[in-house]
Formats: structure tokens, sequence, C-alpha cells
């Protein structure tokens, strides 16, 4: 694409100035006249009867202005899709960490101070941590009755299947299938069958920005929330209900979000931040400590997950039946949808024409699990990519010959039936192994391991964007989707200014509150450079059509004869108009700015998707276990790359975020409470700790966004903790099953394996 | 963050009455990064907080000095000892062991005094202190004490200080000719962890015997430690690699470590063996290389 | 409740603060600096980095009474008028943030770094930003940034 000027060309974030000045106002950096300040008691008992509570000391404290509790409030639990959650608790608490009293004061210091005033009676009940242990016949029960609880249907586009909301087994909240062929007949032809199951722990998403609410209600009732969600109209939408008051009651204002990876979708404080306005009658600002992040955020789900797969004689995959329990916790508020989305990756990249995926949701005593960067997937991945080297070993292939046998090629049909084109995932394979040496003699301890995996570009809900020009032609873009960082704005802005042919630096983005964008589903699901690019590029047009026809009036040429060309109108006549001098011609005449809004809504469903192969390169000390991760390569099948900048910090980042799932971090869930509860002793990697990175992009133009492009949001973070497990089983031989690839367990697991070989030798001689 | 009362006395005198007069409620600031986070956490409700920066004027609190050997001001921070030419030049395991404290940040504002009351048996430079037969300058109204190191630590976060007592000085003596020192600290999570094992060794060598040895270990049990069954399975004999693996295997029987997010007791009290074995290789490396520093 | 008197970028400021104020908050809800970001309050993630005398220190563990007297920069401090410090600008042309919340952190880090070392090895800067997380970049483009300044590749 030679003739693009904007678009393909790396390009610094436009928000950039606000961002390295100190001068963009973050949701805790917001401050009203009259501000108080929010806090909440916590349940220190993963479940339990509340007895009694006794905030009397607490409201009796100078400073203090409201003090609630679960029983004060409506009956009306709070959600994203389940609605189960109480906003304070009610009769119950059923994690620990649950909000049971909030406070309002005139300090954190004083609403800190009042917290301890407070006194609460407890009752412990049986309480259940392991999702698989959660759905036997005697576990205790997180809830006692979840018929009141309200949720819509499974919605039509995931693949049909047997799926049953509560079902008739305890404590499960969802039992999805996806199927494709026939998995009976599949494993009737398997000459070996190969089943291990693997177990991965809860991260947390590791965001800098705490959760933060603010909530100011106007005298007329009309409610105005600062929340770091972003996606500000859904959010509108579940506070609203949360409230019981229609959605234009309520404004959600703008704000940048400081850091998402898919955290930042819940309301987390917001409802209760609204009661503690209401009932002290002043603005409340709530900001979570990142220990409350830590020990009650939505960390993303823990799980089990058993594969089975059948590989005929010549090494080709002819089944694959995968069990996946997910724990969401003691809520399903704010999971993903019906079940964790990652689910349909259980079949991997690979030709498998019979395939049966069941997907558990389970409800356990333990943090309430959210979203976070490609849900699902990173923990279904490390299992389905260890278990092809598991088959691969047992075969004695080379885990790269295996894959290669195995991997989608043009023409074939997705494990699940989808239909995709331009399949690129061998050339990325090959392009991986190419770059990272796959088969390059190496020294002792070093190993290299693959990680493969496939996302279609976000393509859900409407999206929509306002371009207008003033009197003075400037042009700004209004969009409603929060900012998390990701340069979508960036996007969006080269957009305006490679389809008008206009510089760069003359297209302003904003974002829009509520009641000032169009409706605008927000980040999430890699889908704002497609749906909220193409929503801009219709916005384009529009304004492009509009102004022609004044164009043509003020030229007094028929429109047909008028083509707009880099800033200015021209006419078959060879009259040139510039775009300023019209607008000038316009003031007075028209109510300026022009607004031209697009919408966008996508073909459902996507017909393409993008691989990714990753290649770890670690070398493992065998003497005390520490794994090094050296290299890690990692390669994309994209689409057109509209920014290269901020294209690859994505891949950048996302790949360094794997590092950390690969090797340090996990909340530690200890008698179902996170005991890892401050970055002290939550490892997120450091400058220090960071790889060699080699990215490789192997390119095709088969993207629905703009200029073809596709997503790359949530790629490189999720196939890397497999491909750092199978590099430490070729560098040592030590096989871990769970994650994270921890020094200790790779010591164990070595000393085991030569406790082992011992033992062999002595049985042999 | 809990309420107190702030002073900052202009002198080391009115420091140790205000000590003498408070006892218990009162809490001296220096670098803050350890006291304060405690702080706010509510683990440590001082009614009074005695601020020492005035003090950061007196020599002998904030200046690092030949003596001998040196005496180290307990008010010098992390960083102006990892930077310290004079430290760099005759005690280099010291630049070398404060280098690996936390971020740049933290050493900036960390002192030497203050890291050593915190007590927090995971720090780096307990060991190599020990190694260095490191003593202690402790002062009161009354007058002033000098301890070992070693006898400094009591117990998980606690030490021998009086409430009414403040470190003043670090002492460190002259160290034997033909010395090779190592620190080696255990990172198998991220750069900015804490240690899983620290090992600080010291090894001065006669010909080719071993004439002293000093191991100490960070992070190994509730405090500090000294490991003196290696150091004697060390003493008189040559540094051969068995006698070395020996010697280090010794260890284990030393420490007690805790469990917590850094590693189990097990795979601490291997980890302390492997560590300490490659701190004295190290050591006699450099021994033998030595040109007179530590 | 103590008198303070500071100079905060440049400005002669003077305060009555609580004797428990923490710098962090004096600077963003007393001065309305919100440029300093609060991360993980336990001095680990050095969003709060701002720099006492010339010293990067950790604003959420740093008493406002201690700062009396004290000369504090904040990110606030490093533009002059409209102008970008060349940081700031490597950090948009380089890349050197997504979100932006732990920017003024990295960019105050990074000052304290250039000021004591102008021309840094790229191993020089990994260990010195070591105290500043970043979720978003995964680091590589916070270096490309700071080492673009040091080579002075940036100008303003």
């Amino acid at each position: 694409m030679a003739s693009l000027a904007s678009v393909g060309q790396p390009a610094g974030h436009v928000e950039g100035p606000s961002k390295v000045t100190g001068q963009a106002r973050y949701t805790a950096d917001i401050r009203l006249p009259g501000l108080l300040y929010g806090k909440c008691l916590r349940s220190p008992f993963p479940h339990a009867r509340i007895v009694s509570i006794d905030t009397s000391q607490a409201k009796a404290l100078a400073g203090v202005h409201a003090v609630i509790t679960g029983a004060e409030l409506p009956d009306r639990r709070i959600g994203r899709f389940f609605l189960d959650k109480p906003v304070l608790a009610r009769d119950v608490v059923r994690f620990v960490g649950e909000k049971v009293v909030a406070v309002a004061a005139e300090s954190m210091d004083i609403a800190e101070e009042a917290l301890t005033r407070i006194a609460v009676e407890y009752e412990a009940l049986p309480a259940v941590f392991d999702p698989v242990e959660a759905m036997q016949e005697d576990a205790p029960r997180v809830h006692a009755d979840t018929s009141t609880y309200t949720h819509p249907p499974v919605p039509d586009f995931v693949h049909p299947g047997d799926d049953r909301l509560y079902p008739d087994i305890p404590n499960v909240v969802s039992q999805v299938f996806y199927t494709h062929g026939d998995i009976e007949a599949g494993f009737a032809q398997a000459a070996r069958e190969f089943t291990h199951t693997f177990t991965i722990p809860p991260v947390h998403q590791g965001y800098i920005e705490p959760h933060a609410s603010v909530v100011q209600i106007e005298p007329d009732g009309k409610v105005n929330l600062w929340i770091s969600n972003k996606t500000p109209f859904v959010a509108r939408a579940q506070f609203a209900a949360a409230l019981g008051v229609a959605e234009d009651r309520v404004c959600v204002n703008t704000a940048p979000i400081g850091g998402d990876f898919g955290g930042k979708g819940s309301l987390m404080d917001g409802v209760v931040c609204y009661h503690l306005a209401a009932a002290a009658g002043r603005p409340v600002k709530m900001v979570m400590s990142y220990t409350e992040e830590l020990l009650a955020g939505n960390p993303r789900h823990p799980a089990v997950i058993t594969l089975r797969t059948g590989v005929d004689a010549n090494g080709r995959i002819v089944a694959r039946k995968a069990r996946l329990v997910f724990s969401c916790g003691a809520y399903s508020a704010f999971t993903p949808l019906h079940t964790v989305h990652g689910s349909v990756h259980a079949a991997g990249p690979y030709r498998m024409p019979n395939v049966e995926i069941e997907v558990f949701r389970v409800y356990t005593n333990t943090v309430p699990a959210g979203h976070m960067r490609a849900p699902g997937a990173p923990q279904i991945v490390f299992g389905v990519e260890s278990h092809m080297d598991l088959i691969a070993q047992e075969l004695g292939l080379d885990p790269l010959e295996f894959r290669l046998r195995n991997t989608l090629i043009e023409g074939d049909a997705a494990p699940l039936g989808e239909k995709w084109k331009k399949i690129r995932c061998k050339e990325t394979l090959e392009a991986a192994a190419k770059e990272a040496k796959w088969g390059a003699e190496k020294t002792a301890n070093r190993g290299r391991g693959i990680g493969m995996y496939d996302r279609e570009p976000g393509a859900f809900g409407p999206s929509s964007a306002t371009l207008s020009i003033a009197a003075d032609a400037t042009l700004t873009l209004m969009t409603g989707a929060a900012d998390t960082g990701t340069g979508s704005y960036t996007i969006l802005q080269q957009v305006v200014a490679e389809e008008l042919q206009v510089p760069l630096e003359s297209v302003r983005v904003v974002q829009g509150s509520t009641d000032s964008a169009p409706w605008e589903v927000g980040a999430g699901g890699s889908r704002l450079t497609h749906m909220a690019g193409q929503a801009t590029l219709a916005a384009v047009q529009r304004l492009k059509e509009g102004l022609t026809a004044f164009a043509a009036r003020h030229m007094e040429t028929p429109s047909e004869q008028v083509a707009y060309r880099a800033g200015e109108f021209v006419n078959t006549n060879g009259q040139h108009l510039a775009l300023p001098t019209l607008m000038a011609a316009l003031a007075g005449r028209e109510e300026l700015p022009l607004r031209y809004t697009g919408e966008y809504v996508a073909e459902d469903p996507m017909d393409v998707t993008s691989f990714c192969a990753q290649i770890a390169e670690v070398e493992v000390d065998p003497a005390t276990g520490q794994v090094t991760l050296q290299k890690l390569t990692t390669a994309h099948d994209v689409g057109t790359v509209l920014n290269p900048l901020t294209h690859q910090g994505q891949v950048e980042g996302g790949a360094i975020q794997g590092v950390g799932h690969a090797l340090t971090e996990h909340l530690i869930v200890q008698d179902g409470a996170v005991t890892n509860v401050h970055l002290g002793d939550y490892k997120l990697p450091t400058s220090m700790d960071i790889p060699e990175l080699k990215t490789v992009l192997v390119e095709s133009d088969a993207g629905p966004a703009p200029y073809a492009g596709k997503a790359i949001g949530e790629h490189s973070n999720v196939a890397v903790p497999a491909a750092v497990a199978n590099a430490v089983f070729d560098a040592v031989g030590v096989r871990l099953m769970d994650l994270p690839v921890t020094a200790e367990k790779v010591y164990t697991a070595l000393r085991e394996k030569t406790a082992r070989s011992r033992t062999m030798r002595r049985g042999n001689s | 963050m809990i309420a107190f009362e702030y002073v900052e006395p202009e002198s080391l005198e009115e420091v140790l009455a205000l000590l003498e007069q408070h006892g218990e409620d009162a809490k001296v600031l220096a670098g803050g990064t350890g006291l304060i986070n405690l702080m706010k956490q509510r683990l440590v409700q001082p009614a009074y907080l005695i601020g020492l920066r005035q003090l950061a004027r007196s020599p002998e609190l904030a200046e690092i000095r030949p003596n001998g050997g040196l005496t180290i001001g307990a008010l010098c921070s992390h960083r102006t000892i990892e930077t310290s030419a004079l430290i760099q030049h005759r005690l280099p395991l010291l630049a070398t062991t404060f280098r690996h404290v936390a971020s740049v940040r933290i050493r900036t504002a960390a002192t030497l005094g203050g890291s050593l009351a915190h007590a927090d048996p995971n720090q780096d430079p307990p060991p190599a202190l020990l190694v260095l037969d490191a003593r202690i300058r402790i002062q009161s109204r009354h007058g002033a004490r000098e301890i070992e190191l070693g006898d400094f630590f009591v117990d998980y976060y606690e030490t021998a200080l009086e409430p009414e007592e403040l470190i003043t000085t670090v002492v460190i003596p002259p160290q034997p000719a033909d010395t090779g020192t190592a620190f080696l600290k255990f990172l198998p999570q991220t750069h900015d962890d804490y240690a899983t094992i620290a090992v600080a060794a010291l090894v001065s060598l006669d010909g080719d015997t071993i004439a002293q040895a000093r191991i100490a270990l960070g992070a190994a049990a509730a405090t500090p430690l000294r490991a003196r069954a290696v150091e004697t399975a060390l003493q008189g004999q040559a540094p051969t690699p068995q006698v070395i693996h020996a010697a280090a295997a010794l260890v284990a029987e030393e420490v007690d470590p805790l469990a917590d997010f850094r590693g189990s007791v097990e795979y601490k009290r291997d980890m302390a063996v492997v560590f300490t074995q490659r701190a004295i290789e190290q050591a006699v490396t450099h021994a033998r290389g030595a040109s007179g520093n530590v | 409740m103590k008198s303070i008197q500071l100079r905060v970028n440049g400005q002669a400021v003077e305060r009555d603060v609580a004797d428990n104020t923490l710098l962090i908050d004096f600077l963003r809800n007393g001065l309305d600096l919100t440029g300093t970001k609060e991360g993980c309050s336990v001095g680990v993630c050095g969003a709060c980095t701002v720099l006492l005398d010339g010293q990067p220190v950790s604003s959420c563990l740093t008493l406002a009474v201690t700062a009396d007297g004290c000369e504090v920069t904040t990110i606030e401090g490093l533009t002059e008028g409209d102008r970008l410090h060349p940081l700031q600008k490597a950090f948009i042309d380089y890349g050197g943030f997504q979100c932006g919340i732990c920017t003024p952190g990295q960019i105050m880090s990074a000052k304290a770094l250039l000021d004591e070392n102008p021309h840094p090895s790229k191993d020089e800067i990994q260990s010195w930003m070591m105290g500043n997380l970043c979720r978003c970049t995964g680091y590589y483009k916070i270096i490309e940034s700071i080492q673009a300044v040091a080579d002075g590749k940036v100008s303003t």
C-alpha cells in the first residue's frame, strides 16, 4: 500500500503530550468541591454468615459522613451479564475481601480509622476453594439459591451445543459444549491416545492504576460518574440498572485508563461509591489500594484443564476432547458472558476433524474472577501446547515437526468448523522457527520451546464516531471509547488524516462522555482498530459527502463534478476551493462545527484470524532450577500494520506479560485468601527481567479493519508460558504441568528425575 | 496513615532525650522506606516520630571515615555507601552488596542504621557486614556501647536496641591480608525482589591454605547468621573443590529458613548449600588475585 | 500540624500540613499536582517518583514535613512553557508509554539518571530503571526513549 501517507507510518500517541507532562487526569486525579473519600471494610472470612454489624463507633468519629451496610441498600444484585453480586454483602460473605461496610469521610485517613472502629460478628461456614472439589455432591454450596439470579440467554453467536446455565451440578454456573465432527468416531480412528491435566493459578492484570470511582449527584438527581472503566457506555447501562434508574440519568465522564488488560471492565466500587455519595449528600471518591486490588480485584480465572487427544499412525491428530474447569470465584458478575471465551482454543490452530470441548464455570469461595487479556486463552494454551510437546515426545517426533504435520493450511476448516481465508499458520510457525534458529546446536542446559495461538479480530457490538469540522477548518474526532493506552486514538487519527489527505497533527481526537459521544462499546476483545476504525472511516465518508455538497453549492457546480483532494475541492472546470475558505463561507449560514457520525456493525462471523507462533529459549541452572529466558521469538500473522510504533508496543508489552505469567506471577491463595497482597510479593517483571525479543511479522492483506488491518492486542501474551515450559523440558528434561515455572518447581522436578533414574539404574543392575 | 506527632530535633542530645522521654511510644525516622510502610499497614503505631534529618550535618552520623578500618555513619544512605569511592576502594564487597538492594530510588532514601534497626532477615547488607566482623555503636543518654553485629540481631524483626537507644555508627575493623570476598543474592523471581537466599563470604589465604573464612547468610533464618561450622571446616584447609563442597554442605544444619513466597524451608536450605559453595569459590578466586582489598 | 516551606518546581511554597501527610498526598491534594501517581503505595512500582533535592524518592513513603526546606521536582516541572523536556518528547516519539500511568515516574527516574550520568549504557539504563514498573510496554521502548535522549537524538 505505497500510496498511504499517514497509515503505515510510525506515529507517537496523539494523547502523548498530556500523558508525559502529567496533565492527563485519570479517575483518581478528579477533584471536586466537597469531595469525600470512601473506603470499605472487607470480609476476613472465605464463607461466613454475618451475625451482627456495629457501626456506631465509626459513625461517631469526627469527619465521618456516611457509614452504610448491605442491609440498608436495595436488594438488587449487580453484574456485567450474570447479576449475582450484592453491592455490599448481605447476610453472607463468600470470599476474603468481600465488601461488608462502606464509609465516606473527610479524608482517607479518617475513613481508614473509621473502619478500625466497626465491629462485625461472623459465624464461619464451610467453604470450598478448588473448582473440581466444588463440583462434588458433598461440597459446600457457595450460593444456597441461585434461582433469583438473572442473566441473559446464551447468545447465538457461540457454537451451538448443549449449553446449560446453573445446571444441576453443585456450584456450577455454566456448562457449555463446543463440538464439531464425531468425537467417538474420531477416537476410533486413533492409533494412540494421550491424556494430560494442567493446573493454572489466578493472576492479576497488573495494571499500575488501581480501580477508582468518583460519584457526584446533581441537585436534580442526575449522577456524574468517573470510573476507571474502559467501556463507558456499557458501564452506564450496568450502573443505571444497579441504581434502578434510566440510563440518561447517568453520565459517565471521560478519563484515561491507567492500564486495562481486560481488568477494567467492571463497576468495581462504582455502585457503593454512589450509595455513599447519596447517603453523605456530597461527592465521593474511592480508590482501591493495591492490596485491595490483589486481594479482591478481578483476576484471571484459575483453571484445571484436561486434554485427551487421539493421533493416527502418521502423527496426525484425529480427535480432541477437552474438559475445562474454571473457577469464577464467589461471584460470576464480572466474568465473561456465559463461559470463558478462550475455551474455543482447546483445539489449537490445528487440523482436527473431531472435537468436543466441555467447559465448566464454577463458584468457589475465592476472589471473583474477571477478564484478562484474551480471557481463558493463556490457561488453555498452556495446556494445549504443553500437551502437543508431550505427545510429540511420546511419538518420538520433533515438536516443530509434529506441529507442522498438524497446523492448519489454506483451505482447511478450523477445528470448530470456522472457514477462514488466508490461513498463514504454517508460514508463521516456520518464520518463528527460522528466526529462533530452531534445530541449531545448543549448549548444555539450554532449550527451546514452541507455543502457538490464534485469535480473530474483535468484531462485537456497534461502534460509532463523530467527526466535526469547525469554522477554522480544524478537525476533531470524538469517540466514546475510553483510552486504555493501546494507541487506538492514534489509529483513528491516522484514518481521518489518511482519508482527508491532511497532516496527522491537524486532526484532534477527543473522548466524549456518554452524554456527548455517540454510542460505542469501547475497548475490549481486540476490537477498536477494526470497529472504531471502520466507524471513523464511515464518519469521514459522510463528512466528505456533506462538504462536497456545500462546496458544489459554493462553486455553483453540480456535486458530481466536484472532487475532494488533499484539503481542497476541485471541480471539473479546474476551480479550487480550500477547506478553510469553504468553512469561512459557511460561517453564519450553517451551524458550526459541522458534525458527521459514522456507525459500524461487523458482519458475523469473521472470515479471518491471526496466527501467532512463539519460541522461547531458556537456560536452566540445574543446581538451583533457575530458569533464565534468554531469547523470545514472537511471530505474528498480521494484516496491514496501521501504526508500526504502537503495533510493536502491543507485541512487546504483551510478550512481557506472558513472561510474567510464565515465570513469576501467581496469586497465592491459602484457605481461600490471596496472601501475596502487595507488589513486593506479587512479582511483575522489571526492566531487568526482559529477554532478547525478536519479532517477526508475516503480513497479508486480509483484515477487517480499515486498510485490511487485523488485531494485535491479545496475541503475544498468550503462548509464552507454554513456550517457556516446553523450553525447560528441552533444556533439562523436566515437565511442569502447572504455572508459573518457578525455580523451586524445576529444582524439585530435577531431583525427582535424578532419583527415578537412580532407581531405574539399580533396577537394571 | 495513622496519626502521630513529628518532631525534628537539631542535635543528637535532643534525639536521645526524646527517646528517653517517650520510650516505646516513639520511633526514629531516617529514610522511612521500612518504617513508613509498617506505619501505613498499622503494624507500628508510634505516638511520636523523631526525624533524624537535622543530624545529617553530624560527621559522626553521616560520614564514611577511614579509621584503621572504616566507620560508616548510621545516616549514610545505601546509595552513598554504594557510590563512595572510599568504600569501592577499601571494601568493594560493601559497594557490591548495597548495589543489590531494591532500586536506586529506595537506596537513595534508605539508611544503613535504619535498615539494621528494621532487622528484616531478608535484607542484603547484614550478611556482608557480618563477614567483615562489623561492630555497631549504639548511644543513649546514658552513654555509648559497641556490640558485635552478630549479637545485635535477636529475632525476626527484633534487635538488641533498647527503646531509648540510637545506632550511631557501624565500625568495620581492618581485614586480614590476602583476602577475597563475594556476595551472592539468589533471585529466581524478578530482579527487584528480596533474596531467596543471600550469602556473603570472606576468605583469607596463607599461601595455599585458608587462614580465615567468614561466611554469613541472609534470608536463611529469623535473623541474619554466621555459618560458624562452615568457617571452622574451611580453616587451615587447602581450598580444594572437595573441601569447599564438604564445608558448604554443613550450612544446611546452620540455617533455619522461614517458608515464604520465595521458597519452602527445604528449598531455601538446599539453596543455602549451593550458594554458600559458590560464594566460597568466588571469594577464594578473589583472594588468589587479591591486591589487599576486601 | 506543621508549617513547611519548600520549593516545588521552582516556585516557593509555604503551607501548613498535618504531621502524617505523605508527600504524594501533599502534592496531589494540597497543590493539585496530580501528575504524580500512586500505584503500589509500598515503594515498589515507582509511579510516585519525584525528585527531592535532585534525588529520586518514593513520594508515597516520604512525609511532607521532611520536604521542609527542600526543592521538589515533579513531572509538571519539566516543561518550560509549552516546550517539552527531551525525555518527554522521546517518550512520545519512541513509544515509551502506553496508558501513561507510570510515565511521570518513569520520566522522573530517567531524569535523575541522566542528571547523574548523561551518557548511560543500555545496561545502566535497564539497571537504574528497575525500580519503575510498567505493565504496558515491556520496557523495550522505555529504554530506547532514554537511550535516544542520552545519544542526543532528541531535540525539542
